[in-house]
């Protein structure tokens, strides 16, 4: 499954690079995530709950990140398990200053889906991965606002 | 014989009160002492090598009895397959084990690694989920034809190329090829005939006791064919001695071929339940229904069809590439080759054919048999060449085919036709069917619709399919020519009771078809009794003496021809009881309307005084035993050849590309019929299932193995505001070679809807400038819109 987007959010680059390489941050903003804990240099243990159309499920597994360039942007290699299936991707996540004062924060990358949570509710999930990703731009311009 | 008018009776279904009430009794209704619930953990990858499998945590969980892994199987068996087909160069094909409990790597989805069993259901579902299995995923391959390439992954690491077998039928292929070279047209076509889930409305179910003191074991199982579970399972799997196994397939929700095949659920859970002495039951999921049930069909075909200057056929030419997906099931292997190549005469007087198949392992699950089970493919292929090749030769389908279609033949006084693939056709009467369809469709009318059709946004296309299949699966020197392991035949016990009731005993089994009232009209009928005072009992091992199951529309041809075979006994010895008691000898005696009567006198006996007679006799003649109860094994001489037409009217709209079903025309011919109701229900069904290959179902596997529509949110049933009324016609030919003359009904439908409905698709486009070949199915508006853009 492809997952693209971006957003526009009231910040430098500088500012929302700050609050992406920031745990506590991230573990406020991240839909659904219960617990987040850095366990290595750029690599973290997670824990996120979701609910996917019919089904709901508790995700473990690890977040990595690569290619780091600084304010620029990383890819954020993704591997998650869970009692449904599990996901694996590879997110390549792009800061670009916009104006003086704002910044789009873009995303692309292909997530591989396993078991059930491959074949049940493909049409759902794209849904949900605009929605979570909106909650996310959400949470994220209102941790800038504060 | 006698009648009392109830064969060809549109008699109500005596199992429906039960069955509308919710009053039937399936394996998951049914509860035993001590019982215990398994689940399974299953592989969330298609092809992944394992690891390890860790079940420490799991096995301290609440309510968990045993967990078992590959390992603890190891040493067992793997689930048989029934039928051998050879390589061309005569070498057998491979058969890789399919075992219990995979061990070593998982080769599809759902590939099951461990089983757990537990108090209740939950208890075993949550202990399944703390099972932890290490995998290395393994690349994967899904595609028939992708498998047979080389440098493709390798589903099973001893078969090269994973090549089941390759394999080919008719004449000789130079024959063939310079046949197609010297052909005036020729129409060819490259199609996918896609993979389709079978969805019973009951998913499958086992349950499983052992009884310790008596040493048996009892399966109970959502099954079409208990004797062959039994036999399969006892002689090739798990080596126990049948007559200590008993294995009930009570009412069943529905099979359409899904629940022949032996599973190794089944043979694992009897495994089992002898190892922690209570009993075991495993109900699918839906998940694991679409996941796991054999799926059907999944070609991919290239065909030619040559044609002379006069539009006669000259040759076709066939290759095709079958998945057969991780493992052999039980009868995957007859599919593609003996259910599919043999058929590839069709109607027509095509004096050459060749075909050609490679059947390859994938990372997806077992295909197998599903309603039709060979038979639409080979009718999908040579009905969408025909109508394809008179659009490309601007000649009309309908005088295409009465061109080349086989003289009438009623198999009595003109032989039966021998094809160029195998078979010999019993009886035919292919303008018939084709004839009455097109008065029933007013053809010049829709011909006219379409043309008028051309000024607004919508196409209007006609689509012909007329087809023949080979049912009454059985003739056991037939089948075993053709590869089968094991002779097929039917059982059927009548047992006369002392008040002249009947308890019949039949090897056929029921899962919704309606043997309950089809057969007791055939018993009522020949006995000249009431239906009430007729009972049906089938399904369970220990009442009935043996059985091959129900599919390839075999019960009625075989199973009801058993059961006249044994009438036919009740009625002779019923004879000599009444020439006994009437002081007459047996052959003045007349059987009608339930009377034994003395020729040319009044001087009679009712059935009821025969059978009290039968079982309390004191002044009997030497030679004549008690007791009125026959058993007949019933092997008949060839299959059944029902035929018939289909026609699909269709509006495809201009701006979007959606298709609307206007009309269907179905004229089946099936040979005699017993009940007319219960045939035109088989014949909705089948269509229904027809059209929903042709318009909107299709399993879809990503390059990872994963099935991406595993569900009824993304995997589209065929609902019932998608159909117009059906308008159905009947032909009668009967079937020359069995007593009833009767052919099967319960696959046409299937058969002969999905070309009719992709042809008519096709028709429509043409109307409309667009010369498309070929469209692939389901056909989604996005796929017929994207068509009409090139």
């Amino acid at each position: 499954m492809l997952l693209t987007g971006k957003h526009v959010v009231n910040a430098v680059p500088a500012k929302v690079w700050q609050m992406l390489m920031n745990t506590d941050t991230l573990a406020r903003i991240v839909p659904g995530i219960s617990k987040l804990e850095k366990n290595g240099d750029n690599s973290y243990i997670s824990t996120i709950s979701m609910k996917l159309g019919p089904v709901s499920s508790s995700f473990t597994g690890n977040l990595q990140m690569e290619d780091i360039e600084q304010e620029k942007g990383f890819t954020l290699k993704v591997q998650q398990n869970s009692k449904i299936g599990n996901a694996n991707a590879a997110i390549k996540i792009g800061l670009t200053p916009v104006a003086d004062t704002q910044t789009e924060v873009s995303f692309e990358g292909d997530v591989k889906l396993s078991g059930m949570l491959a074949s049940m509710g493909q049409r759902v999930l794209g849904g949900v991965a605009n929605t979570l990703s909106k909650q996310f731009f959400t949470n994220m311009e209102k941790e800038l606002a504060e | 014989m006698s009648t009392n008018g109830l064969i060809g009776k549109s008699v109500k279904r005596v199992e429906d009160k039960r069955f509308i009430t919710g009053r039937g009794n399936y394996t998951d209704d049914i509860v035993l002492p001590h019982q215990t619930y398994a689940s399974f953990v299953r592989c969330p990858y298609g092809h992944a090598k394992i690891l390890s499998v860790d079940t420490s945590a799991a096995k301290t969980m609440p309510g968990v009895v045993a967990i078992y892994t590959g390992a603890d199987v190891a040493d067992v068996n793997g689930v048989p397959c029934g039928w051998q087909v050879n390589f061309k160069n005569g070498d057998t094909m491979k058969e890789p084990k399919h075992p219990l409990l995979v061990s070593d790597k998982a080769r599809h989805v759902g590939d099951a690694v461990a089983l757990v069993i537990a108090e209740t259901k939950e208890q075993a579902v949550d202990a399944a989920e703390a099972v932890v299995v290490e995998y290395e995923e393994l690349p994967c391959v899904v595609d028939a034809f992708k498998a047979a390439q080389p440098g493709a992954p390798l589903v099973h690491d001893d078969v090269p190329n994973n090549m089941c077998y390759d394999w080919a039928l008719g004449n000789p292929i130079e024959e063939v090829n310079a046949a197609m070279a010297a052909a005036a047209h020729v129409t060819s076509l490259e199609f996918v005939n896609q993979r389709l889930v079978p969805n019973a409305i009951e998913p499958r179910c086992y349950n499983s006791s052992y009884d310790a003191t008596s040493d048996k074991y009892v399966l109970y199982t959502s099954t079409q064919n208990p004797h062959v579970i039994r036999l399969l399972m006892c002689a090739f799997v798990l080596g126990l001695p049948e007559h200590k196994v008993r294995v009930v397939g009570p009412d069943v929700g529905g099979g359409f071929g899904s629940k022949i095949f032996h599973y190794t659920e089944e043979a694992l859970l009897t495994w089992c339940t002898r190892k922690i002495g209570r009993p075991i039951k495993w109900t699918a999921t839906r998940s694991e229904a679409f996941q796991l049930d054999a799926h059907g069909r999944d070609h991919v075909t290239k065909a030619e069809m040559g044609f002379d200057n006069d539009g006669k056929i000259v040759a076709l030419r066939v290759k095709t590439y079958a998945n057969l997906g991780a493992y052999l099931s039980t009868f995957g292997s007859c599919v593609p080759t003996y259910l599919h190549g043999t058929l590839l005469q069709g109607l027509y007087t095509t004096p050459k054919i060749n075909v050609d198949v490679t059947a390859t392992f994938t990372n997806t699950t077992p295909v197998d048999a599903y309603r039709g089970a060979g038979r639409p493919e080979a009718t999908y292929l040579l009905e969408r060449l025909i109508d394809l090749a008179a659009l490309e030769m601007n000649v009309d389908p309908v005088q295409l085919r009465f061109k080349n279609f086989i003289p009438p033949f009623d198999g009595v006084n003109q032989p039966g036709y021998q094809t160029q693939v195998a078979l010999q056709y019993d009886s035919g009467n292919y303008h018939g069917v084709l004839e009455k369809g097109l008065k029933m469709l007013g053809y010049e009318d829709v011909r006219k619709a379409q043309k008028e059709a051309a000024g607004n946004g919508k196409l209007i296309g006609v689509g012909f399919s007329t087809y023949i299949e080979a049912c009454g699966i059985a003739p056991s020197a037939v089948v075993g020519s053709l590869g089968a392991r094991a002779g097929l035949f039917e059982v059927g016990q009548v047992r006369v009771q002392p008040t002249g009731k009947v308890s019949v005993f039949t090897g056929s089994h029921s899962h919704g078809q309606g043997h309950e009232t089809t057969f007791a009209q055939v018993v009522a009928d020949k006995l000249g009794i009431p239906m009430e005072d007729v009972d049906i009992i089938h399904g369970d091992t220990d009442s009935v003496a043996f059985g091959m199951g129900t599919y390839g529309s075999r019960s009625l041809a075989v199973g009801g021809s058993a059961i006249v075979k044994s009438i036919d006994k009740i009625v002779e010895k019923g004879k000599k009881i009444a020439a006994h008691k009437l002081e007459a000898s047996a052959d003045d005696i007349d059987f009608t309307d339930g009377k034994f009567t003395v020729k040319g006198t009044d001087k009679s006996l009712s059935f009821g005084d025969i059978a009290l007679t039968a079982y309390v006799p004191h002044v009997y003649p030497p030679g004549l035993e008690p007791g009125l109860d026959f058993s007949s094994f019933y092997d008949p001489a060839n299959f059944t050849y029902p035929f018939g037409c289909h026609i699909a009217v269709v509006e495809v709209d201009k701006e979007t590309g959606k298709v609307q079903l206007k009309r269907f025309v179905a004229v089946d011919d099936v040979g005699n019929v017993i009940n007319p109701m219960i045939v035109e229900g088989q014949i909705h069904g089948g269509v229904v299932q027809g059209v929903g290959q042709a318009l909107f179902e299709g399993a879809e596997y990503d390059d990872n193995g994963q099935l991406t529509n595993g569900s009824y949110m993304d995997y589209c049933m065929p609902r019932a505001d998608d159909f117009p009324m059906f308008e159905t016609g009947s032909q009668v030919t009967p079937c020359p070679h069995n007593p009833l003359g009767v052919k099967g009904a319960g696959e046409a439908g299937c058969i002969g809807s999905t070309p009719a409905v992709v042809n008519a698709v096709i028709d429509a486009l043409w109307s409309g400038g667009h010369k498309v070949k070929d469209i692939r199915m389901p056909l989604t508006s996005e796929r017929v819109w994207n068509a009409m853009q090139d």
